[in-house]
């Protein structure tokens, strides 16, 4: 059983921590190529999709995004013809391959019929339409991963041949990395070198051909505890293809990487050169810090620590802050609950045999209360917990997760090896900034 | 393209003016040159005010998107602790059977936890369309409740986005005490600075409302409170009775400006934005005149151009005749430009692209910049007009570099974003470094990144910024149709909207 705090005055009102289904739905159709997006909604609601394609790191020049701008009288009278107007636009304008007509709030509530809008409208444009109904109220941004991910099913072609030594790769952008895609790239090199292709990511730089061959891979690997279980389910029902590894944290800090490449050559049996790939992962972390890491031994001993974050990295970084790090996580503060994610937690809580408390679904205002009720040396979380750390007198605060205030011109790793040196190498800045002087005594002199 | 064809309109603004009135020229905004909904400027001014909290009466979106894109930056540059933003998470069933219960416990919840002075209730596009009674759960739950209650009728597709700027300010006046005799009395030397957004100024720079609330002070009063620029409700409560408002922008504030003048008698200095010399020394004077320190102001004047008179007079001996480009996009600040140019430095100014939209969106100022004898050059091309901001962005380059290859490098400067290579020196006045831009400090500074420019000219532009932003490769934006628009709002937006003109703000 988790030990959750619990807090009064919060069944009504939240301080998210968590964009709505619509930035969920969005991230995955950014990660598509040859697609293009019309959103029917009011204009603000673009800020959410552009968010989701800043995520993805889009170039600038090749985003294609459309928007109808709903105004109060297409509330009243309907907007159905500025839909079918904007589609055509959007088709001559962009010219992709396959467009998804995203239906937000205002075109849920209103009952705007985006389905039947896009069947009539099949013969008229060159894209292939996919309508998704992803009014902000559905749910969050994992919620909205998922409806991505589910619309995302009628483009599998159904198979009966299966790839050997293939899989998937699900929902690698539902994390809270902000170099995600450096993690995603680590796991394709592993998989390379284990002699295991990738068919299709959902989705990041992925083609309509990917997508459609995606029944033929022998295996689904998730790269989230928070967004995706639904979809594998699902892939599972209809392609028969199984989820692997979702039992075992992801590759975070050198255990978990060990424990996960393991897996991968126990499964497709190429155990062999998994170990060879352990053996140089220990050997280049060990090495590293040997020579540069040998601080954080008496700085991280027993220090009390909170993490603030994902289901994903909420899982993932317990091993190894609590075993190899030899800090004492005493707080885990998750905004997500994903049921199958908060089971592993609670597993992964009972092998290393502590208890620390922990927030799940956690808003704003539960985690500063947390922070306050919990006293911890130090928080890993985002540039918020950074703040509120600062606010509370919580002296270190490690801000390694997004919204960060790091800036990365270039995505890095926190999984892996290279991750978690990336990680330590992150963590180990953020603590030597903490006790730098901030001041000058100019009468010193 | 030669140059000519691409000419929408060519003439003085007075000219543009007239025409706009007349509805002689299509005043219609693009509808992919406007970005944030009401909700999102709504909040933008909601975000300013001190111990409020504002519950976004809908999904968790909207208040998560506004938190990251407001309240992040505030903690980030402007040193505010962390701040909520509440929603009241609007879901399926809410849909079906309202929310009307949920709001009233949200308030309630929102009062006992956070104990703020202001609770604001912000309607979404999803409750404002299931039609939940927010006037009512807020007038039923008032007895309860310690703080003040303020519901704002705000759903996005409600109106274009500079409608949600007014009606907040309209609605925080209603926060406000009448004047009684004794408090004029007491807030007789002070000021509130109004059409201020976001939260508190920069902590690590100097702005331009830090360098006006210096210059008020240097005259010897107070200010009461920068509206909403981390105003508390005490500050706001007692605002009528300062002894004038100043304002910060004439689009943002105006409102708010004209209602205090209206309901509480509270004077209003409807001078030009204190750019330069001269404006700046008409908007203390204007305000001084309301103060009662008159004589102070212009010895503060006084001082503060002696400060400066050796700068600037090196620097308008070097200006003297040149001519000024203006980008035009910024309408109300190409204005301000347009004037300390031709009254502080001698040049001649020509804005370039001012939307015909702002000849119409923007007539305090123009009245101002006409009744002060400065009636500017004004040069529109198609590509102003051009349908999605990237299109328009990259054909207004292409018009401008064609425009300025008469003119040559030591005779003209462009001011303007530094996303545009123009082929003469260009000075990019957002450039976080380039502050204070008001007041007399601003004014040399100002001309000293002039000088500066034209002294840097042979350098010439950056290849790689300008391939970053207008690629070589044609393939690199075709059918996009846009470039992104991330942190700055002089990016362009990335976001392709569908044509329907600009529509008038409903509420109005």
């Amino acid at each position: 059983m988790l030990k959750r705090l619990t807090f009064a005055d919060t069944a009504h009102s939240k301080d998210p921590l968590l964009s709505c289904a619509l930035e969920g739905v969005a991230s995955v159709i950014a990660g598509i190529k040859d697609a293009c997006v019309v959103i029917h909604s009011p204009q603000g609601c673009a800020s959410a999709v552009n968010a989701a394609y800043d995520r993805h790191e889009i170039d600038l020049t090749k985003r294609k995004i459309g928007c109808t701008r709903l105004f109060e009288s297409d509330i009243i009278m309907g907007a159905t013809s500025k839909l079918e107007r904007m589609i055509k636009q959007a088709d001559e304008n962009f010219k992709s391959r396959i467009m998804f007509v995203v239906g937000t709030c205002s075109a849920d509530i209103i009952g705007e019929d985006m389905e039947a809008v896009c069947r009539g409208m099949r013969g008229e444009v060159g894209a292939k339409l996919i309508p998704i109904i992803a009014g902000g109220f559905r749910g969050n941004s994992n919620t909205g991963v998922d409806l991505g991910l589910e619309a995302l099913l009628q483009l599998i072609a159904p198979s009966a041949l299966r790839i050997k030594r293939t899989v998937n790769l699900i929902a690698p952008q539902a994390t809270v990395n902000p170099g995600w895609q450096a993690d995603l790239q680590w796991v394709k090199e592993i998989l390379f070198e284990l002699g295991i292709s990738v068919m299709t990511t959902f989705a990041c730089n992925t083609s309509l051909e990917e997508i459609e061959k995606a029944g033929t891979a022998q295996a689904n690997l998730l790269l989230s505890h928070d967004a995706g279980y639904g979809f594998a389910s699902r892939m599972h029902e209809i392609h028969g293809i199984p989820l692997i590894l979702d039992d075992i944290p992801l590759p975070i800090g050198l255990e978990n990487s060990n424990n996960w490449i393991r897996a991968l050559g126990e499964h497709f049996s190429c155990s062999g050169k998994a170990e060879k790939i352990i053996s140089r992962g220990e050997e280049r972390v060990v090495g590293i810090l040997r020579k540069r890491g040998m601080m954080m031994i008496p700085r991280y001993h027993n220090c009390r620590i909170a993490v603030a974050s994902d289901m994903t990295f909420g899982v993932g970084l317990l091993r190894m802050l609590y075993l190899e790090l030899e800090m004492l996580p005493e707080l885990l503060i998750v905004k997500s609950s994903a049921p199958e994610g908060a089971r592993l937690m609670e597993a992964e809580l009972e092998e290393l045999r502590i208890s620390p408390e922990v927030v799940l679904d956690a808003d704003g205002y539960q985690m500063k209360e947390a922070l306050k009720a919990i006293e911890v040396d130090a928080v890993a979380g985002s540039a918020w917990e950074s703040y509120i750390a600062e606010e509370l007198g919580v002296k270190v605060a490690f801000d390694v997760f997004a919204p960060t205030n790091r800036v990365l011109y270039i995505q890095e790793p926190y999984w892996g090896y290279e991750g978690m040196l990336r990680l330590l190498q992150a963590f180990a800045g953020d603590w030597e900034r903490a006790f730098r002087s901030k001041s000058i005594e100019l009468d010193y002199l | 393209m030669r140059f000519a064809e691409s000419i929408v309109f060519s003439g003085r603004l007075s000219t543009l003016y007239q025409l706009a009135k007349e509805k002689k020229i299509d005043t219609a905004l693009q509808g992919s040159h406007t970005r944030p909904c009401k909700f999102w400027t709504a909040m933008k001014i909601l975000s300013g005010m001190e111990r409020t909290i504002v519950i976004a009466h809908g999904p968790s979106g909207c208040a998560y998107g506004v938190k990251q894109a407001y309240k992040l930056i505030n903690c980030r540059n402007s040193g505010t602790p962390y701040e909520a933003v509440l929603t009241t998470s609007v879901n399926e069933k809410t849909i079906i059977y309202g929310g009307e219960k949920e709001l009233r416990e949200a308030l309630l919840e929102v009062d006992r936890k956070y104990r703020p002075d202001v609770i604001v209730v912000a309607t979404s596009c999803a409750t404002g369309i299931i039609g939940d009674n927010v006037d009512a759960v807020v007038e039923g739950a008032r007895a309860q409740i310690g703080a003040k209650l303020l519901p704002i009728h705000c759903e996005g597709f409600a109106g274009e986005y500079r409608s949600g700027f007014d009606l907040v300010f309209g609605e925080l006046a209603k926060l406000m005490d009448p004047p009684t005799e004794e408090s004029r009395k007491a807030l007789s030397r002070s000021v509130n600075i109004i059409g201020s957004k976001m939260g508190p100024e920069r902590t690590e720079v100097d702005t331009d409302v830090k360098e006006l609330i210096r210059l008020v002070k240097g005259m010897g009063a107070q200010i009461n409170a920068v509206i909403a620029g981390g105003c508390s409700l005490d500050e706001l409560r007692r605002a009528p009775s300062a002894a004038v408002n100043c304002g910060l922008c004439y689009d943002i504030g105006y409102a708010l400006g004209r209602e205090m003048e209206r309901i509480h008698g509270t004077p209003m200095n409807s001078t030009i934005l204190p750019y330069g010399i001269e404006a700046t020394k008409r908007w203390l004077a204007t305000a001084a005149r309301h103060l009662g320190l008159e004589k102070e102001a212009d010895d503060l004047c006084g001082q503060e151009y002696e400060a400066i008179r050796a700068g600037h007079e090196v620097a308008k001996q070097r200006l003297i005749g040149k001519i000024g480009v203006i980008d035009g996009k910024d309408a109300v600040k190409s204005l301000s430009i347009a004037h300390m140019l031709e009254r502080d430095f001698g040049m001649r100014a020509i804005i370039c692209n001012f939307h015909p939209w702002s000849a119409e969106a923007r007539q305090t100022s123009i009245d101002y910049l006409l009744e002060a004898g400065i009636d500017p050059e004004i040069i529109i091309t198609k590509g102003a007009l051009a349908f999605g901001r990237y299109e328009s962005m990259r054909q207004s380059e292409e018009e401008l570099l064609d425009y300025l290859g008469g003119l040559t490098k030591d005779s003209a400067v462009y001011f303007g974003s530094s996303l545009s290579f123009p082929s003469i020196p260009l000075v990019d006045l957002n450039a976080i470094l380039n502050r204070p831009r008001f007041g007399y400090k601003g004014a040399l500074k100002v001309a000293q990144c002039i000088c500066k420019s034209f002294d840097c000219a042979s350098r010439g532009r950056s290849r790689l910024t300008k391939e970053m932003v207008f690629p070589q490769d044609p393939n690199a934006s075709i059918g996009a149709g846009n470039l992104g628009m991330k942190a700055s709002a002089s990016m362009p937006d990335c976001t392709f909207y569908g044509k329907g003109g600009m529509r008038r703000c409903l509420n109005d």
